[in-house]
This record gives C-alpha cells, structure tokens and sequence, in this order.
C-alpha cells in the first residue's frame, strides 16, 4: 500500500476572495463577518484602523476592505482607505457609517452604506465587487 | 464561494479567541476554523466580555492571551468566566509557542475533521507575518496629510 499524505496550506495564502473587515464595535463586527463567512468568503478582522494597517502591510492578499468610518484609534477609517487605495490599487473598498457619505468618501469608495445597514445588501454588494476584482485580475 | 443559500458548515464547538496582536489571532483563528469550530475573534477582554455576556452565543472555550491592553489581562479573563459562565473551559496561552500548541491539542479533540496542517506550518506563517512589512507605510503617510487637510470632522 502506498501512503499518499497530502498537505495542505492556509486558506489565507492562496485566497482569492479575502474581506478585511475594519469594525470597532465587536457585534457589529462579529455578524459582518459571520455572515461572509456563511458564504464561504475568508475575512479577516481588525477592530481599528491601526490592527488593519498591520495587516495591509504584511503579505496577506485581501481583495477588499470593508471599513467604518469612525473609530477610537490613531487611524480613523478615511486615512485608512486612502493609505490603502494608494498601496493596493486593485482594491475593493465599501465604507460605512453613521453620517453621510463626504465628498472624500464619494470619491474614494467603490460603495457606502449609511449604519444601521441591511447586512444581506452588503453581502450582495462584496460578492459582486469580489466578482469585478476576480475578473480584473483574470483580463491582465 | 459557496451559494448564498447555501447551509452553515456543521461545527462541533466554539471558540472565543482573545488576542490583541491581529497578526496572531487571524492565524490561529483560521487555523482552528479549518480545524471544524466556529471561532469568534475578540482584540482584548473587554471586547471579549461583551461576547460572553450575549447569551444567544454560547461559548464552549474561550481562549486568551495572557497579556493584553484594557481594564482586563487574560488571568482577570479567566477568573471572569470560571465565575460567571460555568461550563465555558479557558486556555491561556502565554506566547506564540504555547498559543500553536494549544490549538494543535483543540484541533486533534475535533474527530469529525482531520488536523488539516502542521502546527508547524501556523507558528512558521505568524513568524513569517510578524517579520513582514509592506510599502504602506509612505502611502499612510500621505494619507494622513490628506486627511488633516480635509474639511471638517470625519463621520
């Protein structure tokens, strides 16, 4: 008899339809991410600004980040964004908030959602934003 | 992707990880995922608390970190949950080594799934994620500048 082993890596390094999740209230956060990951999509959490620039700055791929706006850290959700938009330029970016979406979010965000949102509509709107990144990536 | 009508994995426990350096509790949260639990993930213990206090999310283990920033570190954790959630068992992992053990040793309770990798290949991956830095740090940079420059608060 022949042993076969097969080994097997991290899901996390070959992803293709990975969400970083930027949330500083831990429910919030938690259902976001549950409800993703109930569709198969990997998430990664951070629960500021400044955990997710951690996890920008490494090698881990993420497709798309999903961010609120206001959070009690030295990087608030905007300067994130744009530090991310200009590393990542493939990025997918869904902003959420209480307040409005500014100009600066208009212009920066593929999608806004104004808190509280209806989590299925966000759900919808990663899937087909992670369809747009996987087929860009499949045209170059 | 699964289909968005598609049925919960099956899972046979759940894990609370407490962890406050995001590198390391993404790892291990994922790795004990792939081990079969339903795992949620909490940056300190005060975030944990208000996970724990949710009834309508039972959790089978909780396990924590020892040293961690907020009102609470890991051993004020535990003493929390063997006095108020009776039933929850906690693992305090003390370092990165102990952390990867102690998933490996939940992993191998788990017999519906397989250990899908060597606890060698999560301790080799967090190494290897610690030791990482990308080119964000020019482009935060700039990115602040912008956003001071910004009319008005953020919302």
């Amino acid at each position: 008899m022949v042993n076969v082993e097969i080994v097997c890596e991290p899901r996390l390094e070959e992803d293709k339809t990975t969400v970083l999740v930027v949330e500083d209230e831990i429910i919030i956060r938690l259902m976001i991410a549950d409800t993703l990951r109930a569709q198969g999509i990997t998430v990664i959490e951070a629960s500021n600004g400044d955990e997710a620039l951690r996890v920008l700055q490494s090698s881990l791929p993420v497709q798309l980040l999903f961010t609120d706006i206001r959070m009690p850290s030295e990087l608030d959700g905007l300067a994130l964004a744009q530090a991310a938009r200009a590393a990542r330029p493939g990025l997918k970016l869904i902003v959420a908030s209480s307040q409005p979406a500014g100009h600066e979010v208009a212009g920066l965000a593929d999608a806004f959602f104004a808190k509280p949102f209806d989590l299925e509509a966000v759900v919808r709107r990663v899937k087909s934003l992670l369809a747009e990144a996987h087929h860009a990536r499949d045209r170059r | 992707m699964r289909e968005i009508d598609a049925e919960p994995p099956k899972v046979a426990g759940t894990i609370l990880v407490v962890e406050d350096e995001v590198l390391i509790r993404l790892v291990i949260a994922e790795y004990l995922r792939d081990c079969g639990y339903r795992v949620f993930e909490a940056a300190h213990a005060d975030e944990a608390l208000l996970v724990l206090r949710q009834s309508e999310r039972p959790i089978d283990v909780v396990f924590t970190d020892v040293e961690m920033p907020g009102s609470m570190d890991g051993f004020a954790l535990a003493q929390w949950v063997r006095a108020n959630r009776v039933g929850t068992d906690v693992i305090l992992a003390g370092s990165v080594a102990r952390a990867v053990q102690a998933a490996s040793d939940l992993c191998d309770q788990q017999n519906s799934v397989p250990k899908p990798y060597d606890p060698q290949t999560v301790h080799d991956r967090i190494r290897r994620l610690l030791a990482s830095r990308g080119p964000l740090k020019r482009d935060l940079q700039s990115a602040q500048q912008q956003s001071r420059s910004l009319d008005g608060p953020p919302s």
